[in-house]
Protein backbone atom coordinates (compact mmCIF):
# COMPACT_ATOMS: atom_id res chain seq x y z
CA UNK A 1 0.00 0.00 0.00
CA UNK A 2 1.20 3.39 -0.74
CA UNK A 3 0.06 7.29 0.30
CA UNK A 4 -1.68 8.47 -3.58
CA UNK A 5 -0.06 11.00 -5.12
CA UNK A 6 -0.71 14.62 -4.21
CA UNK A 7 -2.03 14.61 -0.77
CA UNK A 8 0.05 15.98 1.40
CA UNK A 9 0.11 16.60 5.60
CA UNK A 10 0.26 20.13 6.72
CA UNK A 11 -0.27 21.82 9.91
CA UNK A 12 -3.90 24.11 9.82
CA UNK A 13 -3.96 26.53 12.75
CA UNK A 14 -2.07 23.94 15.19
CA UNK A 15 -3.89 20.82 13.57
CA UNK A 16 -2.26 18.22 11.65
CA UNK A 17 -4.65 17.99 8.12
CA UNK A 18 -4.17 15.58 5.22
CA UNK A 19 -5.51 17.62 1.54
CA UNK A 20 -5.55 16.93 -1.84
CA UNK A 21 -3.41 19.28 -3.31
CA UNK A 22 -1.76 17.38 -6.47
CA UNK A 23 -2.68 16.65 -9.83
CA UNK A 24 -5.24 13.97 -9.16
CA UNK A 25 -5.93 14.86 -5.79
CA UNK A 26 -7.24 18.33 -6.11
CA UNK A 27 -11.66 17.24 -6.51
CA UNK A 28 -10.70 16.08 -2.78
CA UNK A 29 -12.50 18.78 -1.58
CA UNK A 30 -12.36 18.21 2.16
CA UNK A 31 -9.56 18.55 4.72
CA UNK A 32 -8.96 15.62 7.01
CA UNK A 33 -7.88 16.11 10.45
CA UNK A 34 -5.17 13.28 12.36
CA UNK A 35 -4.59 13.19 15.63
CA UNK A 36 -1.14 12.90 17.05
CA UNK A 37 -0.96 9.08 16.17
CA UNK A 38 -2.05 9.36 12.62
CA UNK A 39 -0.10 12.31 11.75
CA UNK A 40 2.93 10.26 12.99
CA UNK A 41 2.14 6.71 11.08
CA UNK A 42 1.30 9.28 8.12
CA UNK A 43 4.67 10.84 7.80
CA UNK A 44 6.24 6.97 8.21
CA UNK A 45 3.99 5.54 5.82
CA UNK A 46 5.10 8.39 3.32
CA UNK A 47 8.65 7.84 4.25
CA UNK A 48 8.49 4.37 3.72
CA UNK A 49 6.79 4.87 0.50
CA UNK A 50 5.19 1.29 -0.08
CA UNK A 51 3.99 0.16 3.50
CA UNK A 52 1.94 -2.37 4.90
CA UNK A 53 0.08 -2.78 8.30
CA UNK A 54 2.53 -4.69 10.56
CA UNK A 55 5.69 -2.70 8.91
CA UNK A 56 3.64 0.73 10.92
CA UNK A 57 2.69 -1.84 13.44
CA UNK A 58 5.89 -2.53 14.17
CA UNK A 59 7.40 1.35 13.93
CA UNK A 60 5.05 2.64 15.89
CA UNK A 61 6.20 0.13 18.73
CA UNK A 62 9.27 1.54 18.41
CA UNK A 63 8.26 4.90 18.39
CA UNK A 64 5.45 4.30 21.64
CA UNK A 65 4.80 2.67 24.60
CA UNK A 66 2.37 -0.05 23.13
CA UNK A 67 1.69 -3.69 22.86
CA UNK A 68 2.36 -5.10 19.68
CA UNK A 69 -1.48 -6.42 19.54
CA UNK A 70 -2.39 -2.61 20.28
CA UNK A 71 -0.30 -1.27 18.04
CA UNK A 72 -1.62 -3.43 14.70
CA UNK A 73 -4.84 -2.39 16.04
CA UNK A 74 -4.43 1.13 15.87
CA UNK A 75 -2.74 0.89 12.58
CA UNK A 76 -5.28 -0.85 11.17
CA UNK A 77 -8.27 1.44 12.16
CA UNK A 78 -6.54 4.31 11.22
CA UNK A 79 -5.29 2.54 7.65
CA UNK A 80 -8.84 1.73 7.12
CA UNK A 81 -10.28 5.51 7.44
CA UNK A 82 -7.46 6.21 4.62
CA UNK A 83 -8.79 3.56 2.54
CA UNK A 84 -12.60 5.03 3.58
CA UNK A 85 -11.55 8.63 2.00
CA UNK A 86 -9.04 7.07 -0.69
CA UNK A 87 -5.96 8.54 -0.07
CA UNK A 88 -4.20 5.43 0.04
CA UNK A 89 -3.94 3.33 -3.15
CA UNK B 1 -3.92 50.08 -37.90
CA UNK B 2 -1.48 48.08 -36.16
CA UNK B 3 0.77 49.25 -33.51
CA UNK B 4 4.31 50.03 -35.37
CA UNK B 5 6.26 49.69 -32.09
CA UNK B 6 5.64 47.41 -29.13
CA UNK B 7 4.27 49.34 -26.29
CA UNK B 8 4.70 48.45 -22.88
CA UNK B 9 2.72 49.76 -19.58
CA UNK B 10 3.19 49.03 -16.02
CA UNK B 11 0.47 48.39 -12.97
CA UNK B 12 0.52 48.19 -9.84
CA UNK B 13 -1.99 46.09 -7.81
CA UNK B 14 -1.54 45.64 -4.37
CA UNK B 15 1.60 46.87 -4.20
CA UNK B 16 2.96 44.11 -6.38
CA UNK B 17 4.08 45.33 -10.16
CA UNK B 18 4.00 43.56 -13.36
CA UNK B 19 3.77 44.68 -16.80
CA UNK B 20 2.02 44.43 -20.19
CA UNK B 21 2.93 44.70 -23.51
CA UNK B 22 1.76 44.54 -26.83
CA UNK B 23 3.42 43.07 -29.50
CA UNK B 24 3.58 44.91 -33.15
CA UNK B 25 0.35 43.08 -35.01
CA UNK B 26 -1.91 44.23 -32.12
CA UNK B 27 -3.93 47.42 -32.69
CA UNK B 28 -2.73 50.52 -32.06
CA UNK B 29 -5.59 50.80 -29.38
CA UNK B 30 -4.83 48.10 -27.88
CA UNK B 31 -4.48 48.95 -24.34
CA UNK B 32 -8.11 51.78 -24.65
CA UNK B 33 -9.54 48.65 -26.03
CA UNK B 34 -8.94 45.51 -24.10
CA UNK B 35 -7.42 46.73 -20.57
CA UNK B 36 -9.03 49.75 -19.43
CA UNK B 37 -10.13 47.82 -16.47
CA UNK B 38 -6.12 48.32 -15.80
CA UNK B 39 -5.95 52.11 -16.30
CA UNK B 40 -6.27 53.28 -12.47
CA UNK B 41 -3.83 51.08 -11.43
CA UNK B 42 -0.87 52.54 -13.91
CA UNK B 43 2.40 53.24 -13.05
CA UNK B 44 5.40 54.79 -14.37
CA UNK B 45 8.05 51.90 -15.61
CA UNK B 46 9.56 50.31 -12.82
CA UNK B 47 10.91 47.22 -11.39
CA UNK B 48 8.46 44.18 -11.35
CA UNK B 49 7.55 41.33 -9.91
CA UNK B 50 6.28 39.28 -13.67
CA UNK B 51 5.63 41.03 -17.02
CA UNK B 52 3.46 39.72 -19.84
CA UNK B 53 3.58 40.06 -23.63
CA UNK B 54 0.55 39.23 -25.57
CA UNK B 55 1.65 37.69 -29.39
CA UNK B 56 -0.51 37.19 -32.15
CA UNK B 57 0.00 35.73 -35.40
CA UNK B 58 2.22 33.32 -33.86
CA UNK B 59 1.71 29.38 -32.69
CA UNK B 60 1.36 28.42 -29.16
CA UNK B 61 3.69 25.55 -27.99
CA UNK B 62 2.80 22.07 -28.17
CA UNK B 63 1.82 20.39 -24.46
CA UNK B 64 1.14 17.77 -22.08
CA UNK B 65 -2.24 18.20 -20.27
CA UNK B 66 -1.72 17.79 -16.44
CA UNK B 67 -5.15 19.35 -15.07
CA UNK B 68 -8.02 21.57 -16.31
CA UNK B 69 -10.72 23.22 -14.55
CA UNK B 70 -14.01 23.97 -15.85
CA UNK B 71 -16.51 26.39 -14.42
CA UNK B 72 -19.63 28.15 -15.50
CA UNK B 73 -18.45 28.08 -19.26
CA UNK B 74 -14.98 29.08 -18.22
CA UNK B 75 -11.90 26.69 -18.95
CA UNK B 76 -8.48 26.55 -18.19
CA UNK B 77 -6.51 23.70 -19.59
CA UNK B 78 -2.99 23.55 -17.23
CA UNK B 79 0.13 21.42 -18.66
CA UNK B 80 3.81 21.83 -19.44
CA UNK B 81 5.92 22.51 -22.64
CA UNK B 82 8.47 19.98 -24.16
CA UNK B 83 10.90 23.04 -22.31
CA UNK B 84 9.22 22.54 -18.78
CA UNK B 85 7.42 25.20 -19.10
CA UNK B 86 3.92 26.05 -17.38
CA UNK B 87 1.00 26.54 -20.18
CA UNK B 88 -2.43 27.79 -19.62
CA UNK B 89 -5.03 27.31 -22.37
CA UNK B 90 -8.27 29.18 -22.09
CA UNK B 91 -11.73 28.66 -23.57
CA UNK B 92 -14.81 30.58 -23.05
CA UNK B 93 -17.81 28.35 -24.05
CA UNK B 94 -15.62 25.97 -25.80
CA UNK B 95 -13.96 28.77 -28.04
CA UNK B 96 -10.11 28.66 -27.83
CA UNK B 97 -8.95 32.59 -26.72
CA UNK B 98 -5.57 32.35 -26.00
CA UNK B 99 -2.82 29.98 -24.41
CA UNK B 100 -0.45 31.72 -21.72
CA UNK B 101 3.40 30.45 -21.54
CA UNK B 102 5.38 31.48 -18.24
CA UNK B 103 9.02 30.51 -17.47
CA UNK B 104 10.19 28.69 -14.56
CA UNK B 105 9.69 31.19 -12.73
CA UNK B 106 6.70 32.91 -13.66
CA UNK B 107 8.39 35.94 -14.09
CA UNK B 108 8.07 36.51 -17.68
CA UNK B 109 5.17 35.09 -19.86
CA UNK B 110 3.89 35.47 -23.63
CA UNK B 111 -0.22 35.43 -24.24
CA UNK B 112 -0.47 33.48 -27.33
CA UNK B 113 -3.73 34.78 -29.05
CA UNK B 114 -5.32 34.13 -32.52
CA UNK B 115 -5.20 37.03 -35.15
CA UNK B 116 -8.10 38.93 -35.63
CA UNK B 117 -9.50 38.19 -32.48
CA UNK B 118 -12.43 39.95 -31.23
CA UNK B 119 -12.50 42.31 -28.26
CA UNK B 120 -14.42 40.49 -25.63
CA UNK B 121 -12.58 36.94 -26.61
CA UNK B 122 -9.04 38.67 -26.16
CA UNK B 123 -10.15 40.76 -23.08
CA UNK B 124 -11.01 37.62 -21.57
CA UNK B 125 -7.79 36.16 -22.80
CA UNK B 126 -6.13 38.48 -21.07
CA UNK B 127 -7.76 38.96 -17.89
CA UNK B 128 -7.26 35.48 -16.84
CA UNK B 129 -3.81 35.00 -17.69
CA UNK B 130 -3.03 37.81 -15.80
CA UNK B 131 -5.14 36.66 -13.12
CA UNK B 132 -3.45 33.34 -12.82
CA UNK B 133 0.20 35.04 -13.61
CA UNK B 134 -0.80 37.41 -10.57
CA UNK B 135 -2.09 34.68 -8.22
CA UNK B 136 0.92 32.57 -8.79
CA UNK B 137 3.71 35.27 -8.59
CA UNK B 138 2.56 36.90 -5.21
CA UNK B 139 1.64 33.39 -3.28
CA UNK B 140 5.27 33.92 -1.35
CA UNK B 141 4.73 36.97 -0.93
CA UNK B 142 1.92 36.58 1.89
CA UNK B 143 -0.79 37.71 -1.24
CA UNK B 144 -3.85 35.97 -2.32
CA UNK B 145 -6.18 36.64 -4.79
CA UNK B 146 -9.52 35.38 -3.72
CA UNK B 147 -12.92 35.06 -5.73
CA UNK B 148 -15.22 36.85 -3.47
CA UNK B 149 -16.92 40.24 -3.13
CA UNK B 150 -16.25 42.98 -0.39
CA UNK B 151 -17.53 45.98 0.65
CA UNK B 152 -16.18 48.70 2.53
CA UNK B 153 -17.55 50.00 5.96
CA UNK B 154 -16.22 52.34 7.94
CA UNK B 155 -12.92 52.17 6.22
CA UNK B 156 -13.05 47.75 6.77
CA UNK B 157 -13.55 45.55 4.21
CA UNK B 158 -16.06 42.70 4.47
CA UNK B 159 -15.44 39.72 2.48
CA UNK B 160 -18.35 37.66 1.04
CA UNK B 161 -17.20 33.76 0.48
CA UNK B 162 -19.33 31.10 -1.24
CA UNK B 163 -19.34 28.86 -4.38
CA UNK B 164 -20.46 30.15 -7.31
CA UNK B 165 -24.55 31.15 -7.17
CA UNK B 166 -24.75 31.76 -3.52
CA UNK B 167 -25.48 35.14 -3.64
CA UNK B 168 -21.93 36.74 -2.97
CA UNK B 169 -23.13 39.94 -5.10
CA UNK B 170 -26.37 39.94 -3.52
CA UNK B 171 -25.34 39.84 -0.54
CA UNK B 172 -23.10 43.19 -1.10
CA UNK B 173 -26.11 44.78 -2.67
CA UNK B 174 -28.08 44.28 -0.14
CA UNK B 175 -25.34 46.08 2.13
CA UNK B 176 -25.08 48.55 -0.13
CA UNK B 177 -28.98 49.50 0.27
CA UNK B 178 -29.24 48.74 3.91
CA UNK B 179 -26.05 49.22 5.54
CA UNK B 180 -25.68 53.03 5.16
CA UNK B 181 -22.51 54.45 4.40
CA UNK B 182 -21.17 50.71 2.82
CA UNK B 183 -19.80 51.10 -0.96
CA UNK B 184 -18.26 48.09 -3.03
CA UNK B 185 -14.81 47.57 -3.08
CA UNK B 186 -14.70 44.94 -5.52
CA UNK B 187 -17.31 42.13 -7.10
CA UNK B 188 -15.60 39.24 -8.09
CA UNK B 189 -11.52 39.19 -7.36
CA UNK B 190 -10.02 41.20 -4.62
CA UNK B 191 -6.53 40.69 -3.28
CA UNK B 192 -5.72 40.34 0.33
CA UNK B 193 -1.94 40.67 2.07
CA UNK B 194 -1.66 40.15 5.77
CA UNK B 195 1.40 41.41 7.51
CA UNK B 196 2.77 40.33 10.35
CA UNK B 197 3.99 42.33 13.42
CA UNK B 198 6.74 42.23 15.27
CA UNK B 199 4.70 40.56 18.00
CA UNK B 200 4.21 37.34 15.34
CA UNK B 201 0.60 38.48 15.12
CA UNK B 202 -0.49 40.13 12.19
CA UNK B 203 -3.31 42.35 10.05
CA UNK B 204 -4.36 41.74 6.79
CA UNK B 205 -5.45 44.31 4.21
CA UNK B 206 -8.05 43.98 1.48
CA UNK B 207 -7.33 45.90 -2.17
CA UNK B 208 -9.46 46.47 -4.74
CA UNK B 209 -7.99 44.65 -8.50
CA UNK B 210 -9.08 45.28 -12.42
CA UNK B 211 -10.29 41.99 -11.83
CA UNK B 212 -14.63 42.55 -10.65
CA UNK B 213 -16.24 40.00 -12.69
CA UNK B 214 -19.19 41.17 -14.64
CA UNK B 215 -19.72 44.43 -12.28
CA UNK B 216 -17.18 47.07 -13.89
CA UNK B 217 -15.53 48.06 -10.60
CA UNK B 218 -12.25 48.61 -10.90
CA UNK B 219 -10.98 50.72 -7.62
CA UNK B 220 -7.03 51.09 -6.72
CA UNK B 221 -8.29 51.46 -3.35
CA UNK B 222 -7.12 49.59 0.10
CA UNK B 223 -8.91 48.87 3.48
CA UNK B 224 -7.79 46.96 6.58
CA UNK B 225 -9.78 43.46 6.39
CA UNK B 226 -12.74 43.40 8.70
CA UNK B 227 -13.84 39.71 8.49
CA UNK B 228 -14.76 37.24 6.41
CA UNK B 229 -18.11 35.81 5.95
CA UNK B 230 -18.98 32.63 4.43
CA UNK B 231 -22.49 32.56 2.98
CA UNK B 232 -24.71 29.66 2.35
CA UNK B 233 -28.71 30.14 1.33
CA UNK B 234 -31.05 28.92 3.95
CA UNK B 235 -34.86 29.78 4.57
CA UNK B 236 -33.43 31.82 7.50
CA UNK B 237 -30.93 34.26 8.89
CA UNK B 238 -28.38 32.76 11.20
CA UNK B 239 -24.73 33.48 11.58
CA UNK B 240 -21.55 31.58 14.05
CA UNK B 241 -17.79 32.07 13.73
CA UNK B 242 -15.62 29.72 12.23
CA UNK B 243 -12.11 29.29 14.00
CA UNK B 244 -9.24 26.84 14.00
CA UNK B 245 -9.37 24.68 10.63
CA UNK B 246 -13.10 25.47 10.10
CA UNK B 247 -12.17 29.41 9.06
CA UNK B 248 -9.03 27.74 7.51
CA UNK B 249 -11.70 25.17 5.05
CA UNK B 250 -13.88 28.80 4.55
CA UNK B 251 -11.15 30.69 2.88
CA UNK B 252 -9.23 27.83 1.18
CA UNK B 253 -11.38 27.41 -1.71
CA UNK B 254 -11.96 30.80 -2.76
CA UNK B 255 -8.10 31.77 -3.18
CA UNK B 256 -6.77 30.82 -6.71
CA UNK B 257 -3.24 29.49 -7.68
CA UNK B 258 -1.70 26.53 -9.13
CA UNK B 259 -1.51 23.96 -6.06
CA UNK B 260 -0.07 20.96 -7.75
CA UNK B 261 3.24 23.19 -7.47
CA UNK B 262 4.96 22.36 -4.32
CA UNK B 263 6.19 25.95 -3.72
CA UNK B 264 3.00 27.57 -4.57
CA UNK B 265 0.85 25.78 -2.28
CA UNK B 266 2.95 26.09 0.26
CA UNK B 267 3.08 30.22 0.16
CA UNK B 268 -0.79 29.93 -0.23
CA UNK B 269 -0.92 27.57 2.36
CA UNK B 270 0.70 29.72 5.00
CA UNK B 271 -1.51 33.17 3.64
CA UNK B 272 -4.55 30.91 4.37
CA UNK B 273 -3.04 29.83 8.10
CA UNK B 274 -1.76 33.49 9.03
CA UNK B 275 -5.68 34.92 7.86
CA UNK B 276 -7.29 31.41 9.75
CA UNK B 277 -5.71 32.88 12.71
CA UNK B 278 -5.55 36.66 12.46
CA UNK B 279 -8.82 37.22 10.56
CA UNK B 280 -12.52 36.86 11.82
CA UNK B 281 -14.72 33.70 9.68
CA UNK B 282 -18.32 33.88 9.99
CA UNK B 283 -20.92 31.46 8.80
CA UNK B 284 -23.98 33.18 7.52
CA UNK B 285 -26.81 31.28 6.58
CA UNK B 286 -29.01 33.67 4.92
CA UNK B 287 -32.42 34.62 2.98
CA UNK B 288 -31.21 37.36 0.31
CA UNK B 289 -32.91 40.46 2.61
CA UNK B 290 -32.65 43.06 4.77
CA UNK B 291 -32.33 41.37 7.64
CA UNK B 292 -29.94 39.57 6.56
CA UNK B 293 -27.41 42.42 5.87
CA UNK B 294 -28.48 43.97 8.94
CA UNK B 295 -27.47 40.57 11.16
CA UNK B 296 -24.56 40.36 9.02
CA UNK B 297 -23.24 43.92 10.07
CA UNK B 298 -23.99 43.90 13.20
CA UNK B 299 -22.38 40.96 14.18
CA UNK B 300 -19.51 41.61 11.86
CA UNK B 301 -19.10 45.28 12.67
CA UNK B 302 -19.51 45.32 16.38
Amino acid sequence: MRIKNGFVLREVCGEQVIMGEGVGALDFGKLLCLNETAAWLWQKACDMGDFTVEKLAEALCGEYDVSAEQAKADVAAIVAEWQKVNVVE
Amino acid sequence: MSLSVQETRYYKVADHVFSLKANAGLSDDFFEKNADNYAPFSVSACDCLFSMEVVTDAKAPVFVEETRQDEEGQRIVCGITQHGESLFEFYLFDKYVGTLVCSKDYRTSKLFVPSAENTSHLKFAVNNALMVLYAIATAPFDTALFHAAVVNYQDRGYMFLGKSGTGKSTHARLWLKYNEGSTLLNDDNPVVRFYKNADGKGFAKVFGSPWSGKTPCYKNEECMLGGFVLLAQAPFNEISRLRGVQAYAAILPCISGKRWERSIADGLHNTENALAANVPVWYLKCLPDEAAAKLCLKTVAE
